[in-house]
């Protein structure tokens, strides 16, 4: 996803509080300034407790007691305390819902107090192209509350950058969204049309924030209605416009200006035993799906997407498929997200390591891959193309050798760091726990083999114990694995 | 939402940067890195123009201690050798580049042909030899040329021409600490002699293939002339090795030694050439005490760990496998690094016997540790038959193959393809090729090429394919695609009004229609004035 450019918001260090204000009518009662204290995970040394840091960001309070949020203002927090407009006392708040596909977030406050005197907001649609609205929050520049104001610039898909692998509809708007602004609403005649959540820096565009419209609000909302958070459901397959005419005739779509082709379909997802490559989609729930895999939707044109991003988990989306030359219906039930989540980036979460004699095994992901200096080619193309070349059917987790903490029983192992375990003791290893129990074999030695031409890592099982103790304690190892 | 996302075909440059091209086919060997580059990159004057007449640095600029001695002594065994060459544009491969001129020097051998490097030489078109003195010019041919040692032999010419020019026998006895003369020409003729010392001689990299052979490193002031290719080094007036890099920081070059320069005149001496042998193994060290323990080998002895044996080599044939240990090779005790004991170079790696002190058909009896006893084997060493790798690591004297389908422009992969992308190919190239280069040992024996979608030249029959690039075909037709060949004999059979390409990325699938692409074809020649459409031989 070409989410490169793209940086959210990200939330400030502000030590101050603001000062008390009267309560204005408006957003103003219902806004809410939140400070989280956040650590984040170290996966270039798994052990370690993380970085700590603080930052603020802004929220509202929504119906049932609840304030709502970006997930990127609550992401890996220890302590979050929330202040309203014209309180001075800081709350004790906690994340109730959180959903890191979208951005978005719901708090609880300890005490139900906090909510006194606030008035819930309420949402509204889509707002019109070049129509004015004002976003409310707590932006770098000052403590108190900011309202800015401008048009709606674009309305399109677009993707959001707080797990890098997801894309849903977005508005664009050129009020000035700044850092501090996440998770505040965005206004329009009294209801919120939006909340704020990225936008670009400003040496790459100017007067460009995005907002999270309110399908995916609710969307969010109505998900959490059975008290867990089930994600953005996906079809996982692959679709490709069809706009050459040899290519349709092919395939039997007589229509000129209809149906998609399905590239790929990935094993583990809605789709698996369904669709096939080279299916043509015709139409989703009664919905033609023009040759550029736009539909009309609510008398919009917009992404067959859009259909698929309204649905929740257990939804059934009937599909029109021309399949070798004969029309077909197909039924999906929509029952798993996208499958390869070690493409996203993932929070709340420890990193996943198991250490052996200074050898550390870490399962690629994209946050263990930024936490590397240097990756090689063979670890940059089992990332960039472990969906599209399907390498999760042989890996359903790559196992990195990823550290080699130096000590006599490993310093003829160092040249071996960054490879790709292909077995341990013979037992081929495709998950972090296969390396676990694969160590637990019985045997003189354990012999590490990697992927490509290189001699097998031999490690002596009886100085292994004390090695490791070694160890531990030279590098302040304060556990051994993370499963 | 994720790929689902109509983005559609994977966006990219449909063709590489143009700059980058040319930087390439003039830094061949730019890609090994470790801060040695070649001589030519401080010149790129003398690439792409002929030298001005008086441009030579005056020789007291040097320090005192090592003042290069510009002197009348005897004529050097040294001839001029001016060089138009032309590469071929392997993004574009109907394209020809530009045509640029080179100068180098060449060594005249005692039986009057000449040595140069084989950079010097690559894609050439003229070959002209100008006698230093008297600047009197003959057309020359080259006679043999070896890309991976770096070396080429150009024919003798008429007996008159070298007429005063004593030719020189190569040096038998040069070895570290050694001083020795690097000759460079003024514009004038008058030889520049540059004392230098050999520092080290080890293996090391060659400029177009990951394959290594010996190598002189010296220690020696150089100073960048114009005659940058081939700049030869001497010691009591006998050939100790040609320098192919210059670091100027450092103030080191690496030379074709004189062994490696001796095997390969033996090689061309043989019809056919013959070339430098392979075993087809890769090793490790037994260093670590573990690996040792593990594998049984005895405390004190060497030997060296095979990580990789190639289907179809020698090594193969001769019974090794991954895993054994080797202990002595021709009788040569191999110790814990690979190393044999040189009785002139001291330990040096196991590749230079067997690429280089051993000729191609000799037999090779190794002796191999395999579950704890010693195991005899034997096996005839032969060079590696570089047409059948999957992807070549180089591609000089012949055009690109390609295929071009009713706009779709087909190729193979070669290192000399990733190249295009300029010095930083490997970061900068599709990197599911650069991949697929890399590990090329690790697919299938029967991988045969990898055929893919190298362009797209839009038109009314490539509508909607116009972001299409770099996406490997599977099948065409039905057929499997195993090279341009197969595909093109797809092609020219085809199964119905249409033409199926199944491909190996998304989008999976390119129908194109028979009879429109018969049409495009003809409009593309015609429109882009292409020579031809297919270039399959390798050729012209």
């Amino acid at each position: 996803m070409p989410t490169a450019a793209l940086l959210t918001l990200s939330l400030l260090l502000v030590a101050l509080f603001p000062t008390a204000a009267q309560a204005s009518p408006g957003p103003a009662a219902s806004m809410v300034r939140i400070s989280t204290t956040a650590q984040q995970p170290d996966y270039s040394v798994p052990w370690n407790p993380g970085n700590v840091g603080s930052g603020v960001g802004a929220g509202f309070v929504i119906d049932g007691k609840r304030i709502m949020t970006n997930a990127h203002v609550v992401s890996n927090a220890t302590f979050i305390t929330v202040v309203k407009e014209g309180d001075p006392t800081p709350w004790e708040a906690r994340v109730l819902h959180v959903a890191h596909d979208c951005d978005l977030a719901i708090l609880e406050v300890y005490d139900e107090r906090f909510f006194e005197g606030t008035k819930p907001l309420q949402f509204g649609g889509i707002p019109a192209l070049e129509s004015t609205v004002s976003a409310y929050g707590y932006p770098i520049g000052g403590n108190r509350l900011s309202v800015t104001t401008g048009v709606v610039s674009r309305i399109d898909f677009q993707p959001y950058s707080h797990s890098e692998v997801d894309s849903h509809l977005a508005i664009q708007i050129d009020a000035a969204i700044n850092p501090g602004n996440s998770g505040g609403p965005v206004m329009q005649d009294g209801k919120v049309v939006g909340v704020a959540f990225q936008g670009f820096s400003g040496a790459v565009a100017q007067n460009v924030g995005y907002m999270i419209p309110t399908p995916v609000v609710r969307r969010f909302l109505k998900d959490v209605e059975d008290g867990t958070y089930d994600r953005y459901m996906d079809i996982a397959a692959t679709y490709f416009p069809m706009l050459n005419p040899a290519q349709r005739a092919a395939l039997g779509v007589e229509e000129a200006d209809t149906g998609v082709l399905i590239g790929s379909v990935f094993d583990s997802g809605s789709s698996a035993g369904k669709l096939q490559p080279g299916d043509v989609i015709l139409s989703v729930d009664g919905l033609k799906v023009y040759a550029d895999g736009k539909i009309d939707l609510d008398g919009e044109r917009t992404e067959m997407a859009e259909v698929f991003e309204r649905k929740f988990k257990g939804d059934q989306v009937k599909l029109e498929v021309m399949r070798g030359g004969s029309k077909q219906n197909i039924t999906l039930e929509l029952d798993r997200p996208w499958p390869f989540e070690m493409q996203a980036r993932s929070y709340d979460k420890r990193p996943r390591f198991v250490l052996v004699g200074g050898l550390l095994f870490q399962p690629l992901s994209r946050d263990f891959l930024d936490s590397q200096k240097d990756v090689d080619t063979r670890l940059r193309y089992f990332f960039d193309y472990y969906v599209t070349d399907h390498l999760y059917r042989e890996y359903p987790e790559v196992i990195v050798l990823s550290e080699i903490l130096k000590d006599p029983v490993n310093t003829y192992v160092a040249p071996f760091k960054g490879g790709i375990v292909e077995k341990i003791n013979g037992q081929r290893i495709r998950s972090l726990q296969d390396v676990a129990t694969a160590f637990g074999q019985p045997g003189e030695f354990h012999v590490i083999e990697l992927l490509g031409e290189g001699r097998p890592i031999v490690l002596e099982r009886s100085v292994l114990a004390e090695a490791g103790e070694r160890i531990r304690q030279r590098y302040g190892v304060t556990t051994e694995q993370n499963l | 939402m994720h790929l689902s996302s109509p983005s559609f075909f994977r966006g990219r440059g449909r063709w590489p940067q143009r700059a980058a091209a040319l930087i390439v086919a003039l830094l061949l060997s730019a890609s090994l890195g470790q801060g040695m580059e070649t001589l030519r990159q401080y010149l790129p004057t003398a690439e792409a123009t002929p030298a001005p007449a008086d441009q030579t640095t005056p020789a007291t600029e040097a320090s005192p201690a090592m003042a290069p001695e510009a002197g009348n002594g005897p004529l050097p065994p040294v001839v001029r050798v001016n060089v138009a060459s032309q590469s071929y544009n392997f993004s574009q491969p109907w394209r020809k580049n530009p045509p640029v001129l080179r100068q180098g020097l060449g060594v005249v051998l005692t039986d009057g042909r000449i040595l140069v490097t084989a950079e010097l030489v690559n894609n050439h078109t003229y070959v002209e030899l100008e006698k230093p003195e008297t600047a009197l010019k003959a057309a020359a041919q080259v006679e043999a040329v070896d890309y991976d040692a770096n070396l080429a032999l150009l024919a003798a010419p008429a007996a008159d021409f070298l007429q005063s020019i004593n030719g020189a026998r190569l040096d038998e006895t040069a070895a570290v600490g050694d001083r020795v003369e690097i000759l460079q020409l003024e514009s004038n003729g008058t030889p520049v002699r540059t004392p230098a010392t050999i520092t080290t001689i080890e293996v090391g990299a060659y400029p177009v293939d990951e394959n290594a052979f010996l190598v002189f490193k010296l220690s020696a002031p150089l100073q960048s002339r114009e005659n940058s290719f081939t700049v030869p080094v001497f010691k009591n007036d006998r050939l100790v090795g040609l320098v192919m890099r210059y670091d100027p920081r450092s103030q080191t070059a690496d030379a074709v030694p004189s062994p490696v320069i001796q095997h390969f005149l033996d090689a061309a001496a043989r019809d056919p050439y013959a070339g430098f042998p392979r075993a087809g193994l890769t090793f490790s060290d037994t260093r670590d005490p573990q690996l040792r323990r593990f594998a049984r080998l005895p405390n004190g002895t060497g030997g060296a760990y095979i990580t990789k044996v190639q289907p179809g080599s020698p090594a193969e044939t001769a019974g090794l496998k991954v895993g054994d240990v080797l202990l002595r090779v021709d009788g040569k005790t191999i110790d814990q690094d690979g190393n044999y004991e040189d009785p002139r170079f001291g330990k040096i790696s196991l590749a230079h016997y067997v690429s280089t002190v051993m000729q191609a058909g000799q037999k090779l009896p190794v002796v191999v540790w395999r579950d704890g006893a010693e195991v005899q084997l034997e096996g005839t060493v032969a060079p590696r038959d570089r047409s059948s790798m999957v992807s070549e690591p180089y591609i000089f004297d012949a055009p690109p193959k390609f295929v071009i389908v009713g706009g779709l422009v087909f190729s193979e992969l070669s290192r000399q393809y990733l190249r295009e992308w300029g010095p930083n190919w490997p970061r900068e190239a599709p990197l599911h090729l650069v991949y697929h280069d890399r590990y090329q040992s690790e697919l299938p024996a029967d991988r045969g090429k990898i055929v893919f979608i190298s362009g797209v030249l839009p038109g009314p029959n490539t509508v909607g394919y116009e972001n299409l690039s770099y996406e490997v075909v599977e099948e065409v037709n039905g057929r499997p695609i195993r090279s341009l060949a197969d595909l093109a004999a797809a092609v020219d059979n085809p199964t119905g009004p249409f033409h199926r390409i199944k491909l190996a990325e998304d989008p999976g699938l390119v129908v194109l229609d028979v009879e429109g692409s018969k049409t495009e074809e003809e409009r593309i020649q015609r429109d882009y004035r292409l020579p031809s459409l297919r270039q399959l031989d390798g050729a012209e």
